[in-house]
């Protein structure tokens, strides 16, 4: 039997487990399509993943220029403020991620 | 009282053919976060701030050139008077209590509806419901929906072709949904991702290319572009030569035989020959936004970060940088 890489330790992860017992899969990954991957859930786009051999390699540079594009429309849910959920008025508190990135407030 | 119909006609149709109009020329929108700017394309300077509810995303222009319609926030639609460079309505998309999401907006020919691709989701008493995405018809001045067409997951983008009798929905596949009968409908479907092309259809300038959607797409080896013709439906798919440049938008040239691209380098490249011409790296990093003079002179290239700068056409020289009031998502071209 294949090892599970992460293991339930208290009751509340053995019963997510168990909640997940007899789930199958709900969702394709589209590595395999054999498509150039990017980093979005919204609609992929794997021309991102620029070839430049220059710092940041795969990014836009700077990446606050990139910043706002992504908080609106929640690309890269975990490293950004949700722009469509929780931080609808993120553009109020930070309109100039540059010169307004200490203003930033959000959990 | 007979003739009060048509002299009250007579004064409406006089009051439109009077309504002022912006100075003759090239403007530029800056599509900020809380802010239109508007730039003269003579002094290349910021002549208007026009305040905005949200972060901008969709852009469409009337009819008449009077009128460019903003959405924000991915559910806000606001109309903004050209000539006087104030917001005049707003309508929200979210009706019915559903929280929606629009991705992609064009208006319809009738001047009073649009159409967007949304998103939806609603709870009730504690319970979560998500609607099933549609491109849907909506009045401009209540956001409410008048018909819709389910559409599959994944619709980013859509053009208007054929005088509005039809609608591109751009997705994982391009759907094309017929607007001319009681009911949307989907007519036709192409497919997009799985010929292996991979777009971000968000950027098209329709209006700025005189009725032309140009948009790029990679493949695993090459930038293509989708340039797709409003009044004849046409698409023309052209695959560029050589290692792909990086671009998050493409402009047309006026000549139509050239084009430029923006991502974190400014691009030009000959359709005749489909190849890249000229490249210069953007000293004030990337930019979303792409756009191009009237005269072919000067390209301008905006947005993602808070900084426009415009280039000399002939030389890729940088004439001059703006600092604008905030990061932008897009700088769209009107001429007058």
């Amino acid at each position: 039997m294949k090892k599970k890489p992460i293991e339930a330790l208290n009751e509340k992860a053995k019963a997510i487990e168990r909640l997940a017992e007899g789930e199958q899969a709900t969702a394709e990954a589209l590595s395999q399509r054999r498509m150039p991957q990017g980093c979005t859930t919204i609609f992929d786009t794997g021309w991102e993943t620029n070839p430049r051999p220059t710092y940041p390699v795969g990014n836009c540079q700077a990446s606050a220029r990139d910043f706002h594009g992504c908080v609106g429309d929640c690309w890269w849910p975990a490293q950004m403020p949700d722009g469509l959920t929780n931080h609808r008025d993120f553009d109020v508190q930070c309109p100039n991620v540059a010169r307004d990135w200490r203003n930033l407030k959000y959990d | 009282m007979r003739w009060v119909p048509l002299i009250l006609a007579t004064m409406a149709a006089l009051a439109l053919g009077l309504a002022p109009r912006a100075e003759a020329g090239d403007r530029y929108y800056y599509m900020g976060y809380g802010v239109v700017q508007v730039i003269d394309g003579d002094t290349d300077t910021i002549v208007a701030d026009i305040p905005v509810k949200g972060a901008v995303r969709n852009v469409d222009l009337s009819a008449d050139r009077r009128f460019l319609y903003v959405t924000t926030n991915r559910h806000l639609v606001h109309k903004v008077d050209l000539a006087h460079n104030r917001v005049v309505s707003t309508a929200d998309v979210k009706t019915d209590g559903w929280d929606r999401v629009m991705f992609g907006f064009v208006l319809a020919p009738d001047g009073r509806t649009a159409y967007g691709a949304f998103m939806s989701r609603r709870a009730d008493k504690g319970e979560v419901f998500i609607g099933k995405p549609v491109v849907a018809q909506f009045e401009l001045d209540t956001g409410r929906i008048v018909r819709s067409v389910e559409v599959p997951w994944g619709v980013a983008h859509l053009v208007s072709v054929r005088d509005g009798s039809s609608i591109y929905a751009f997705g994982q596949d391009l759907y094309t949904i017929d607007t001319t009968g009681p009911e949307l409908r989907i007519a036709a479907t192409q497919p997009i991702l799985d010929k292996g092309m991979n777009m971000l259809p968000f950027w098209d300038y329709t209006f700025d290319n005189g009725g032309i959607a140009s948009m790029n797409y990679y493949t695993a080896t090459s930038m293509g572009l989708m340039i797709v013709d409003q009044k004849t439906g046409v698409i023309d798919d052209l695959v560029l030569k050589g290692d792909p440049a990086m671009a998050y938008s493409v402009v047309l040239a006026p000549d139509r035989k050239r084009a430029w691209a923006v991502m974190d380098d400014l691009t030009e490249i000959d359709l005749a020959s489909r190849s890249y011409l000229r490249s210069v790296p953007i000293a004030e990093g990337t930019c979303y936004g792409v756009n191009v003079s009237s005269d072919g002179r000067k390209v301008y290239v905006a947005g993602g970060g808070s900084t426009l700068t415009v280039y000399d056409a002939k030389t890729l020289k940088p004439l001059k940088v703006l600092q604008m009031a905030s990061d932008g998502m897009d700088l769209r071209r009107v001429t007058f």
